[in-house]
């Protein structure tokens, strides 16, 4: 099933991003080894934002909540 | 041989009349005799043995997911009581243990479910248990923090995977935790196939850090001398083998090194010998390597360690009721030790 949401640019739909407080905040592994804070928000987008989709229902359930 | 030496002891048919306890029902195993339930009573008095002999080592090798799958309280336990003097486990294991003792769950799940679906919401399955994503998350996530903590303190010190294990189990505040147990109580945990688990993973997560000062340095290796000398300076060596791998190798090893061999030998399994794995090897085939004396006390109980284990220390702790205390070998030699040094 293929996410409408995947077509704006979020960190849970980006390739670096693991599950950390579901759906709300990501585990970004490039933040991390940048020394950067690596929980960010599902909905948030990185300035290194890599396209490469886990294809996860992240964005979908984050959007879902916020409403 | 004549005839009627063989046909010595009839079975006696199971009875089950009213309340049993687990050893009762283990007890009416034993008239049987046959099958599993003859294996596994014998397996019970094995175990038994063991504990009440006094110059025994007792290595318990723990592989496939038995802490996830809910048999962490009862190894961490059995450590306390010090029925086991010696825990050499997977990786995986402790990770999950590890997981639990930072807050993380295990949830009961289904074998039949859509993985796809489970995928996309970051949930993974081990068989019908569940664990969500986030748990290894933050588990690699503190765990990248620990690691930097050891490395700082052993800076360019390589450590035992034994005393990696006990470097985690001093940062783990849980009482339930097996780690935590092991070191508390001074048990040796060896973890030879730590890399291959979510320790490895955390280690790159921690390594492949911008600015990292010190790296972890685990050298499993060192394990050998510690583990040939536990099985070498102990009258007797026992194993209790739950599914086999790396764990029960490692054990065995020992034994074999140490030029000893299991006197005692109990294995939980669920592997088939015709493929050559070492985790359906026969006790006989183990015989051949000299890893276990072929007059040693040994059973292979073919049955799911999440049913065998617990009813086997069940049946057996239910036998050493009262105020049995059981020694262990190493506590006793510290205290010949101090002894003799008086």
């Amino acid at each position: 099933m293929k996410q409408n949401t995947t077509e704006k640019k979020y960190c849970g739909n980006c390739g670096s991003h693991n599950a950390y407080e579901y759906p709300d905040k990501v585990f970004c592994g490039k933040r991390f080894g940048e020394d950067k804070n690596p929980i960010v928000e599902t909905l948030w987008c990185c300035e290194d934002w890599n396209p490469a989709s886990q294809e996860c229902h992240c964005i979908r359930e984050a959007t879902k909540k916020q409403k | 041989m004549d005839r009627q030496d063989i046909l010595q002891e009839p079975v006696k048919h199971i009875k089950v009349v009213g309340k049993l306890s687990v050893d009762e029902l283990v007890q009416q195993f034993k008239n049987s005799g046959s099958f599993g339930a003859g294996r596994l009573s014998t397996a019970c008095d094995i175990y038994e043995r063991m504990i009440r002999d006094e110059d025994c080592t007792i290595f318990l090798a723990l592989a496939g997911a038995v802490v996830p799958a809910g048999m962490r309280s009862l190894v961490a336990d059995l450590i306390r009581e010090r029925l086991v003097d010696v825990v050499v486990s997977t990786g995986a294991n402790m990770v999950h243990d590890a997981i639990e003792a930072l807050g993380g769950h295990h949830y009961k799940g289904h074998w039949l479910v859509d993985d796809h679906m489970l995928y996309k919401y970051h949930v993974y399955r081990i068989y019908d248990v569940f664990v969500p994503e986030e748990d290894f998350v933050k588990l690699d996530y503190r765990l990248a923090g620990i690691y930097d903590d050891i490395a700082t303190e052993n800076a360019g010190k390589a450590l035992s995977s034994r005393e990696f294990a006990w470097e985690l189990g001093k940062r783990l505040d849980d009482k339930d935790s097996i780690l935590r147990a092991a070191y508390e109580t001074g048990v040796p945990l060896f973890l030879p196939a730590v890399r291959d688990s979510e320790f490895g993973f955390a280690y790159w997560l921690h390594a492949s850090r911008k600015n990292v000062k010190h790296t972890l340095l685990v050298d499993a290796f060192k394990d050998l001398p510690e583990l040939v000398a536990l099985c070498k300076r102990s009258a007797r060596n026992g194993m209790i083998v739950i599914g086999g791998g790396v764990p029960r190798n490692s054990v065995q090893s020992a034994a074999l090194a140490s030029k000893k061999g299991m006197d005692y030998a109990v294995i939980i399994t669920m592997d088939r010998p015709e493929t050559g794995g070492l985790s359906g090897s026969t006790l006989e085939e183990t015989v051949s390597w000299g890893k276990v004396k072929s007059e040693a006390d040994k059973v292979m109980v073919i049955g799911d360690a999440m049913v065998v284990f617990p009813m086997m220390v069940a049946s057996v702790v239910e036998r050493l009721s009262g105020d049995f205390k059981r020694v262990p070998n190493n506590e006793r030699e510290k205290l010949q030790e101090i002894e003799e040094s008086k």
